[in-house]
């Protein structure tokens, strides 16, 4: 009884073994194929991602000897920094660095505040007309900024908002800005996949609603704020329309109002020192410019890459 | 009794407490949104007649007609736009899903490329990109990246019709994937959210790669895809660079032709907004629900 129970399992085993071997060969070779080009399609196409940055990169650390010579693609002959000098004079660098900062950090925290109390109401809480609410709110996001900028410039102008940041701080606090409305659906969505009890349980200990919501909802949705601070931060940084309408004093301007402006500054430069700097503006200067501009999202999108890829999985944006 | 009383008692709290949370959102669309808009009603129907107090009288459907009837720029531009846009979408869906379902299955590096794919979005539409665009950055990122998938030779070899043929979609497309990041995060997204028994199940019945591709994973993403398509939409139709956006505000702000730019505003948004609408429509057809299960 025993030796046969044995002996019918080593067969079984044996017949395992030999299937296993059977479908695991003939599936390796078509895996490994198929593997092979995944990442060989994978790798072009990642290529075409990269190359704006390493194209910029590279062009901005060319001397103008190696921009007219086209031997040299994609190392020069030595690291032209002066560059980055040149670009940082006539973008006037850190003034408008320290303005854009400003405004690019004020409006992220008035989205995350404004749009995780409001998406809190709408999550968690069951009015009259919430439902009707929240399709405005979608339907904030379907409006063109370019049909309403009109009636809000003269709004703005009869607020004396005009030349300050207010008109593009002022917004996010109360849910709108650029894409106010989608931070409020992120935020929605992420409270609506957490689970109730938490909430409960602060309840009949006696925390009161506001208190819940700011020490215990905001606490612990870490992956939403961070999703929506890394999207609110590339948007504000990079527009240039709002600002450019807005804000007519030069001072007050943003770094991506400048870099247009950066081309005339550079050829009045050129123009001043034309005994002693023959060449000035040129395709180099522009690069470095540009990348001086982006540096900063840079740092911070490539400090927060994992967390912001993990949040948005996380966040059920998509559920 | 008491507990029915205080339970009725604390849904009506409760309704008050969540108006609490809504009621910066109300002031902000009283203020930054409803008001405006009526206000770009009424200049879309009237007339400036002097522009420093903004007085104006009422004028029908002229700055409406102007647009469609008089100005040789507007109707043109429009459709190229639309017709751009109708092009562009499918694509940029149909590669955002490719990309994607590539990323999702068990490869190495797979965190550098997640992250690697939304790299672009920093560059952002405005002056940047059309720096990079203007020194044919797009053009040489395909043809060197082509080099490995497609040979020159390769293309020689069918003829120079359809090699131009085959160079002008891969240059469309290297724009239209730097635009992509956002929708390939998203459908990773999705795609992580369906369940891998289903995939077990298929297997265990023999079904091919390519079958469970169009029998699972395409339907059960397609929440997501209505998602990206209203996203891809959005983000091409209030895109600064988009043309008629320019010159919407050019004629309205620059030339100081505010009623003639709410016009043109308003027709604007009235397409974008149908456009939309008849989506949702197509899409409670055609989305499958979790709740149908």
């Amino acid at each position: 009884m025993e030796l046969s129970r044995k002996i019918t399992n080593v067969d079984y085993d044996q017949k395992i073994k030999l299937l296993k071997a059977k479908v695991g060969k003939k599936g390796y070779w078509t895996r490994s194929v198929y593997n092979l080009f995944v990442y060989v399609l994978l790798f072009d196409l990642g290529f075409v991602f990269l190359f704006p940055f390493l194209h910029m990169i590279v062009t901005s650390l060319k001397s103008p000897d190696d921009l007219i010579d086209t031997t040299v693609r994609w190392i020069p002959k030595m690291l032209f920094w002066r560059n980055y000098v040149t670009a940082a004079d006539a973008l006037n660098y850190f003034t408008y660095f320290k303005n854009s900062v400003l405004v690019t950090v004020l409006c992220i925290v008035g989205h995350i505040l404004a749009c995780s109390f409001i998406a809190y109401g709408f999550a968690r809480f069951n009015f009259k007309g919430r439902d009707l609410l929240f399709m405005f709110v979608i339907i904030t996001l379907l409006v063109p900024p370019q049909v309403i900028i009109m009636p809000l410039y003269i709004q703005y102008s009869k607020f004396r908002w005009m030349n300050t940041y207010l008109p593009l701080i002022m917004p996010t606090f109360f849910g709108f800005g650029l894409r106010g409305g989608l931070f409020i659906f992120i935020f929605r969505q992420f409270f609506l996949g957490l689970p109730k009890e938490l909430e409960n349980a602060a309840l009949i200990d006696g925390c009161g609603f506001m208190r819940t919501y700011w020490r215990i909802i905001l606490p612990i949705s870490k992956s939403a704020i961070l999703v929506s601070s890394v999207l609110s931060m590339i948007w504000h940084w990079n527009d240039s329309f709002e600002p450019v309408i807005y804000l007519s004093s030069p001072k007050k301007w943003l770094l991506p109002i400048v870099l247009p402006q950066m081309y005339e500054t550079l050829k009045s430069m050129q123009i001043g020192d034309l005994m002693l700097e023959p060449i000035f503006f040129n395709e180099g200067v522009v690069m470095a410019g540009t990348f001086l501009v982006l540096f900063p999202l840079l740092v911070v999108y490539l400090i927060l890459q994992h967390q912001f890829v993990e949040g948005i999985e996380r966040t059920g944006l998509v559920e | 009794m008491k507990i029915l009383n205080k339970l009725g008692l604390f849904t009506n709290k409760r309704e008050a407490q969540g108006y609490v949370f809504v009621f910066p959102w109300i002031i902000g669309f009283l203020m930054f949104f409803i008001y405006p808009l009526i206000q770009s009603i009424r200049l879309s129907f009237s007339k400036i007649t002097r522009i420093t107090g903004f007085k104006m009288e009422f004028a029908g459907f002229g700055n409406y007609a102007k647009a469609f009837v008089w100005d040789i720029n507007f109707v043109p531009m429009f459709l190229e736009v639309v017709k751009k846009t109708f092009i562009n979408t499918p694509i940029i869906i149909v590669f955002s899903l490719i990309i994607s379902v590539m990323l999702n299955k068990n490869i190495r590096f797979r965190t550098f490329f997640r992250g690697l794919f939304f790299l672009p979005v920093l560059l952002g539409t405005g002056f940047v990109m059309q720096q990079l665009l203007g020194q044919g950055v797009d053009q040489q990122a395909m043809d060197l990246s082509r080099g490995i998938l497609l040979p020159q030779q390769a293309l020689m070899y069918l003829g120079p019709k359809v090699h131009l043929v085959i160079q002008n979609f891969l240059n469309l497309i290297t724009i239209l994937l730097w635009k992509s990041g956002v929708q390939i995060l998203l459908f990773l997204a999705g795609l992580q959210g369906i369940s891998g028994s289903l995939y077990e199940a298929a297997r265990c019945d023999s079904a091919t790669e390519w079958t469970m591709f169009w029998k699972i994973t395409v339907p059960m993403i397609s929440p997501v895809t209505l998602l990206n398509i209203i996203y891809t939409l959005i983000d091409s139709f209030t895109d600064t660079s988009n043309p008629i956006v320019t010159y919407i505000i050019d004629v309205g702000i620059k030339n100081l032709q505010l009623e003639y730019g709410a016009a043109m505003g308003w027709i604007y948004f009235m397409f974008i907004f149908l456009l939309i609408l008849l989506l949702f429509f197509i899409a409670k057809i055609f989305i499958y629900k979790t709740s149908d299960r």
